[in-house]
């Protein structure tokens, strides 16, 4: 009596997990080239001389990472038949993490190029075919504004948390010359990055794991303090030598970094790259 | 941030929030509806339908119960009691359907998969108890009352009904223990070429780890207790030889 509707049973559950497991393998190349591009963005701003005085190497390596996440919006191009209709949400939670991945790197070249906080809109422009009309599923993409929100707290979570200690740093490091600028442009980034934790903080209410997005960011904006006040504090002893001022912010750099990981040892399970959010 | 973007975004949530019902004191539930702001009432509304639902599954759950110290026959009586309140199911889902925005099913309907996991189970035992037979998806449909014009706001997937399906086993290996007891010798031979067939049809399903393949296994424990029965039975000659050469010519 039900052998045939089993059939049809068995068809239909293939049909889901199959796509399901395209979806992941996608989600994970997405991630996999938007990591790229991050640590593209940073070796090609500190290859640079003198990064912190010369916006052309942020120019610079801002194109060099938007050209690399073409190939993201490629992916997203040819992903978009399997997410017509209702179907963005049944898979919402595949195509989550590589989505999220794909803004904090588009969001880190935007900053870079712009040092602005790159919109919702915005986003969403770079996800259109090159004809210029939008794919359907990438408006439905970003219905999910939920996405935007949680992009902008690990992009700048991540960017402060493991790589802005690193720009601070360098920010620091690179006081010899100029210490006054490098300061200021420190002080903008910290202003930045503290406003958008406060804008953040009035919809945890609303979107999923934000919560745990925001206690990585509070602890970045912490970290980005830290190092914003060492550097006050030591550029006030203005007739420090170079070599002197050098081996403060090794020491710095140094400390930040052991307690980084010490914090990861302890955070394993909050990690904000959520490989294993898959599931 | 831009605070026009920012704006945008919040107002983006606070829709989505309505449906949901995000973050709103419990007090206000209890307080009249006349006191509450139109907006903040309609958080509820797909909160409350899925409420009425699962007051309704309760209850056709709580009735069907009663099958297990139910002589057989009665139990007409009593599934005929419990119909109304399944046919009634439709106009929740209709309210549920109109309540869900276009092609959202998928996003809203964690919300009352349970609840309409336990409707199936419902309606599938009524079919068996009422002539032996398995409830196909397509009329299961129907009975519920979800039509399939709203395939992209409300509808019963496989998965759903599959579920329902296993829930109904777990049922039946109760119930042909209590069946025994209460005199009824043959049906536990029915019951166990019923759940035979069943689960010769899941087995043609291609599982994965998943909630439903966990409950699936189940179905192996509650066929050895049915066929436990089976064997007491027959051992001591309870069942009339009309019964057994019946359901051995069926298989």
């Amino acid at each position: 009596m039900s052998s045939e509707s089993f059939q049809s049973f068995r068809d239909e559950l293939d049909d889901h997990s199959d796509r399901r497991e395209r979806l992941i393998k996608a989600s994970r190349d997405i991630t996999n080239i938007a990591k790229k591009t991050i640590f593209l963005l940073h070796r090609v701003v500190l290859e640079s001389e003198n990064p912190f005085d010369d916006r052309s190497a942020f120019l610079k390596a801002a194109k060099q990472g938007k050209q690399k996440l073409t190939q993201v919006q490629e992916t997203y191009a040819s992903l978009s038949h399997e997410l017509i209709g209702d179907r963005f949400w049944r898979y919402q939670r595949q195509v989550s993490p590589g989505l999220q991945e794909y803004i904090e790197a588009l969001s880190f070249a935007h900053y870079l190029e712009h040092s602005t906080l790159i919109t919702f809109q915005q986003v969403q422009d770079t996800l259109c075919n090159p004809d210029g009309t939008p794919v359907r599923l990438r408006v439905a993409l970003f219905t999910a504004s939920c996405e935007l929100m949680r992009f902008a707290i690990s992009g700048f979570s991540r960017r402060g948390g493991r790589s802005n200690a690193l720009d601070v740093c360098a920010f620091v490091r690179n006081c010899k010359a100029g210490k006054l600028r490098c300061l200021l442009a420190a002080l903008s980034l910290l202003r930045l990055t503290s406003f958008i934790s406060a804008d953040l903080e009035r919809f945890t209410p609303y979107v999923w794991e934000l919560n745990k997005k925001q206690a990585v960011t509070a602890q970045s904006l912490m970290k980005i303090e830290d190092a914003a006040y060492t550097a006050v504090v030591r550029s006030s002893e203005y007739d420090l030598s170079p070599d002197v001022l050098d081996d403060l912010v090794n020491s710095y750099l140094s400390n930040q970094n052991n307690e980084t990981r010490r914090e990861r040892w302890r955070d394993v399970d909050r990690d904000d790259e959520g490989q294993d959010r898959f599931a | 941030m831009d605070p026009q973007d920012l704006e945008k975004l919040n107002d983006m949530l606070d829709n989505e929030s309505e449906l949901r019902e995000v973050n709103t004191p419990i007090k206000n539930r209890f307080s009249l509806p006349g006191s509450l702001s139109p907006s903040v009432w309609s958080k509820f509304k797909v909160r409350d339908k899925i409420n009425d639902l699962d007051k309704k599954t309760r209850t056709m759950v709580g009735t069907l119960n009663k099958i297990h110290s139910t002589r057989l026959e009665s139990i007409p009586t009593l599934v005929d009691s419990v119909r109304p309140i399944l046919t009634s199911c439709g106009e929740t889902f209709a309210g549920l359907a109109e309540l869900i925005p276009p092609n959202q099913f998928w996003r809203w309907k964690e919300m009352w998969c349970n609840s309409l996991r336990t409707a199936v189970f419902a309606a599938v035992l009524i079919k068996y108890l009422t002539n032996g037979t398995l409830l196909s998806l397509k009329t299961t449909n129907e009975i519920l009352g979800i039509k399939e014009e709203w395939k992209d706001r409300v509808a019963l997937s496989a998965e759903d009904y599959l579920h329902g399906l296993i829930s109904l086993v777990n049922e039946l290996s109760r119930y042909a223990i209590n069946v025994v007891t209460l005199g009824s010798f043959d049906e536990p031979l029915k019951i166990s070429a019923f759940v035979k067939d069943l689960f010769a049809g899941f087995s043609m399903l291609n599982l994965k780890n998943d909630s439903l393949r966990r409950r699936f296994d189940s179905l192996k424990y509650d066929m050895k207790k049915i066929e436990e029965v089976v064997y007491d039975v027959s051992l001591r000659k309870l069942v009339s030889s009309g019964a057994s050469e019946k359901t051995l010519s069926e298989k």
